[in-house]
Formats: structure tokens, C-alpha cells, sequence
């Protein structure tokens, strides 16, 4: 066979039209998830009983259920409860943003649980409230030692963005699916598109290989 | 909310879903047999001192490591099957892609699990006059295995929920079954809500095994491997 990649490149703007998009999804789920994972990620430490088991069983079922039947529940289920249609973005992103929050949430507690309880002790002897110590004592502690799983999400994320097209949201995956079907070149535009996903998430990879040596080194 | 529930259609079609999820069983379990024997395969070459075997494998395992499964899975199932000329089945193509995807997982388990071998087991295998390949097999593999078995079943209970991707290229399995289910009793709410729980309850009850087995490894003091 030839390999004619020209046509693919002749939708390039097909391509980058698609390229925004997944930046795009990826950057809401980003922010929406590790915030949201943070505060699951303290109702599950937290002692108050009515804080600890709403983040559990939050952080169960999106743990243990599929991203894919989330997304395809906020798009196709969820709009019957609503008075107003959900657009494939907004299921998309809910869909990631909730399932990244779960597991990010457990990235956070066991950050924060890795904290020596001296830490803790030393920041309320000087008078600091439960806020205060976790904000300024803590956190930034353990946000060091958080690094390498948080990055390792991001990298989760911006996969799980291909799961988008499966309710036809515009990213590069659902744009290779167009210019497969009207330039009938399945093997050049996918190969072009899985192309494009390696050269965006291998550096990210890097990075989080590096940062997990420089927590090996440090401590 | 004036919503009136109704599970009936969802009951009616039981027979639909049970079968979704035989298949979605049969796809975890073929990839993860295939991912566990190739995912071996593919660690002994990148720990091999000669360069031909090692830079294959690892190019391997970065590709299927750094891009996205459903990426994969359409290249398999639609590219693939154009350059090598044969028929691509959905399963085919699924079973494929997570058995490359979970060995390119495996083999890095492998690899930490028999690098975290201490040194000193290969030189006394060696003494006693073993060869490598025996050490291997009768020394270190047995040891590091059992060090790896957390990491396999948490991957495990990941690969089932990434065979839910199957559903794109129209591979019966339990999300495609309740996607089919919906459309025909125009019940999307009770369908999918019934398909998550299916899903939960499944995933749950694996991950509890999978928690008790870990405990028991812990207590025997060898879950020292992540």
C-alpha cells in the first residue's frame, strides 16, 4: 500500500479546530478535577461524620464505575431529571472532572496522611487553627510528595479527553474519525492523530518520571 | 420533579445485559491473559544486555504508555486491518489493543519486580551451578511474582473499566447492551443508571477480593512492591 499522508495534512485545519477542543476539555477537567478532589480529598479525612461518608461513597462510585458510562449517563440520562438539554461538552467534562476528582482525592489523603503527626502538633502549639495548619504546615508538604501521582493524573486526564468523542464533542479523535470517513484514509489519520497524542503527553510523561526520581533522592 | 421511574423495560431486557457482561468478561479476561504472558515477553527483552532485544520493547511500551487506549483501539480496528489486509472483528481488535496496552503495563511491573530481587538470589542460584534461565525461573521469578500480584489486580480491575471502550466500535458488551436498550425502550435514565450499578457492583466486589488478597500478602510481610 501507499502511504498518502498529504491528505491529511490538507485538513489540517480539521486537525487543529480538534487540537483546540481537547486542550480545551482537558483544562476544565484539570481545574475541576484536582479542586474537587481536594475538598473530597478532606471530607475524606475529616472526622465529622457527615463530611466522611458522603467523600467516601462519592469517591467509591466514581472510583468503581467506568469513566465511559459516566459520560454517557450525564449525556443521555441525566438531561430526563433537568429541565434543560446537556451539550456533549458539558457531559464530557462532568464525567472526567467527577472521576478525576475521586481519584485524585485519594492522591490527597494519603498525601496528607503521609504528614508526621509532630507537624500537625507543632502548628497548633503556635496557635494556628485546623485551616491554618493545613494551608501553610501541611499542604505544602504534601503537595511535594503529591507531585508525581498529581502529574501522572494530568497525563490520565488529557487521555480520558478521547473519551469526549463518544458524544461527537469536537477534539482530535472525533476529527480523525471525520477525515478518515471523507478522505477514506483510516491509516494516515489515525496514525497522524495517535502521532500528535504521543508528541503532547511525552514530555509530560518526562516529567513525571523526573519528579518521581527527585522524591526518590529527596527523601 | 413529575419523572415517573420505570425499571420494567430495563427488567425486560435482562437477558441483553447478562450477555453484555459475559462479553465484557471475555474481553478483561483474554487481554489480561494475553497482556500477562506477552507483558513477561517483553520485560525479559528490555532487561536483556543487548540492545536489539531492549529498544523494541521499551519503544513498545512508551507508545502504548503514552497515548490514549481509544486512540489505540481505533487504529487497530480501523488502520490495522488496511495495511495487513485481514478482516478486523471488534473483538479481535479489542482483545489486540488491551493485550498490547496491559503487557506494555506488565512488562514495567515485571521489570521492578525482578529488579527489586536482591542480587544476592541470582549469585546464589548461580553458584550452585544453575544458568540464568534456570535462576530465572525457579529463584526469581517465583519470588518477584508474588511481590507484583497487588499491582496485577488493581490493573485488572482498571482493564475491565477500560473495556467499556469496545462499545465505540459496536462489540456487544454490557455498555454497548444498555446504549442498545436504551434507544429501543427509550428509557436512557433506568438503562444507564441500571448499566452503572451493574458496573459498580462488579468492580466493588473485584476490588474487595483484590484488598483481602493484599491484606493477606502484607501479613506474610512480601507486598513490598507497589
Amino acid at each position: 500500500m501507499k502511504w498518502d499522508f498529504a491528505s491529511v495534512l490538507g485538513n489540517a485545519d480539521a486537525l487543529l479546530v480538534g487540537l483546540a477542543g481537547t486542550l480545551r476539555i482537558f483544562a476544565i477537567c484539570l481545574v475541576l478535577g484536582l479542586s474537587l478532589g481536594l475538598l473530597v480529598g478532606l471530607g475524606r479525612y475529616a472526622r465529622t461524620r457527615w463530611l466522611y461518608w458522603p467523600a467516601t461513597a462519592f469517591v467509591e462510585f466514581f472510583r468503581n464505575t467506568p469513566v465511559l458510562v459516566q459520560i454517557l449517563w450525564f449525556y443521555f440520562a441525566m438531561p430526563i431529571l433537568l429541565p434543560f438539554a446537556i451539550s456533549p461538552l458539558a457531559a464530557a467534562a462532568l464525567g472526567i472532572s467527577l472521576n478525576s476528582a475521586a481519584f485524585s482525592a485519594e492522591i490527597y489523603r494519603g498525601g496528607i496522611q503521609s504528614i508526621e503527626r509532630g507537624q500537625w502538633d507543632g502548628a497548633r502549639a503556635l496557635g494556628m487553627t485546623f485551616g491554618q495548619a493545613m494551608r501553610r504546615i501541611i499542604l505544602p508538604q504534601a503537595i511535594k510528595r503529591m507531585m508525581p501521582a498529581l502529574t501522572n493524573r494530568a497525563i490520565e486526564i488529557f487521555k480520558m479527553s478521547t473519551l469526549a468523542s463518544a458524544v461527537a464533542y469536537v477534539e482530535l479523535l472525533q476529527q480523525a474519525k471525520l477525515i478518515a470517513s471523507l478522505n477514506y484514509n483510516p491509516i494516515e489519520a489515525y496514525t497522524t492523530v495517535a502521532v500528535i497524542f504521543f508528541v503532547l503527553l511525552w514530555p509530560m510523561v518526562q516529567l513525571t518520571y523526573l519528579l518521581e526520581r527527585r522524591l526518590k533522592r529527596d527523601e | 420533579m413529575s419523572y415517573q421511574w420505570d425499571f420494567a423495560p430495563v427488567v425486560a431486557n435482562a437477558p441483553l445485559l447478562a450477555q453484555g457482561l459475559v462479553n465484557t468478561l471475555k474481553v478483561t479476561g483474554t487481554s489480561l491473559a494475553c497482556g500477562l504472558v506477552l507483558g513477561l515477553g517483553l520485560a525479559l527483552m528490555r532487561l536483556s544486555p543487548r540492545h536489539w532485544l531492549g529498544w523494541p520493547a521499551g519503544f513498545v511500551i512508551e507508545v502504548f504508555r503514552t497515548t490514549p487506549p481509544l486512540v489505540q483501539l481505533f487504529w487497530f480496528f480501523f488502520a490495522l486491518p488496511l495495511i495487513v489486509g485481514i478482516e478486523m472483528t471488534p473483538f479481535l481488535a479489542a482483545a489486540v489493543t488491551f493485550s498490547i496496552q496491559s503487557a506494555a503495563f506488565f512488562a514495567e511491573v515485571f521489570r521492578g519486580g525482578i529488579v527489586s530481587i536482591e542480587r544476592g538470589q541470582w549469585d546464589g542460584a548461580l553458584a550452585i551451578g544453575m544458568s540464568r534461565r534456570q535462576a530465572l525461573h525457579r529463584i526469581v521469578l517465583p519470588q518477584a511474582v508474588k511481590r507484583m500480584i497487588p499491582a496485577f489486580l488493581e490493573r485488572a480491575i482498571e482493564l475491565m473499566k477500560t473495556t467499556t471502550l469496545v462499545a465505540t466500535i459496536a462489540y456487544a458488551d454490557l455498555l454497548f447492551a444498555a446504549n442498545e436498550i436504551a434507544q429501543k425502550t427509550f428509557r436512557p435514565l433506568e438503562t444507564f443508571t441500571v448499566a452503572a450499578l451493574i458496573y459498580f457492583v462488579v468492580i466493588t466486589a473485584f476490588s474487595v477480593v483484590a484488598r483481602a488478597f493484599e491484606r493477606r500478602l502484607a501479613v506474610s510481610g512480601e507486598s513490598t512492591v507497589h
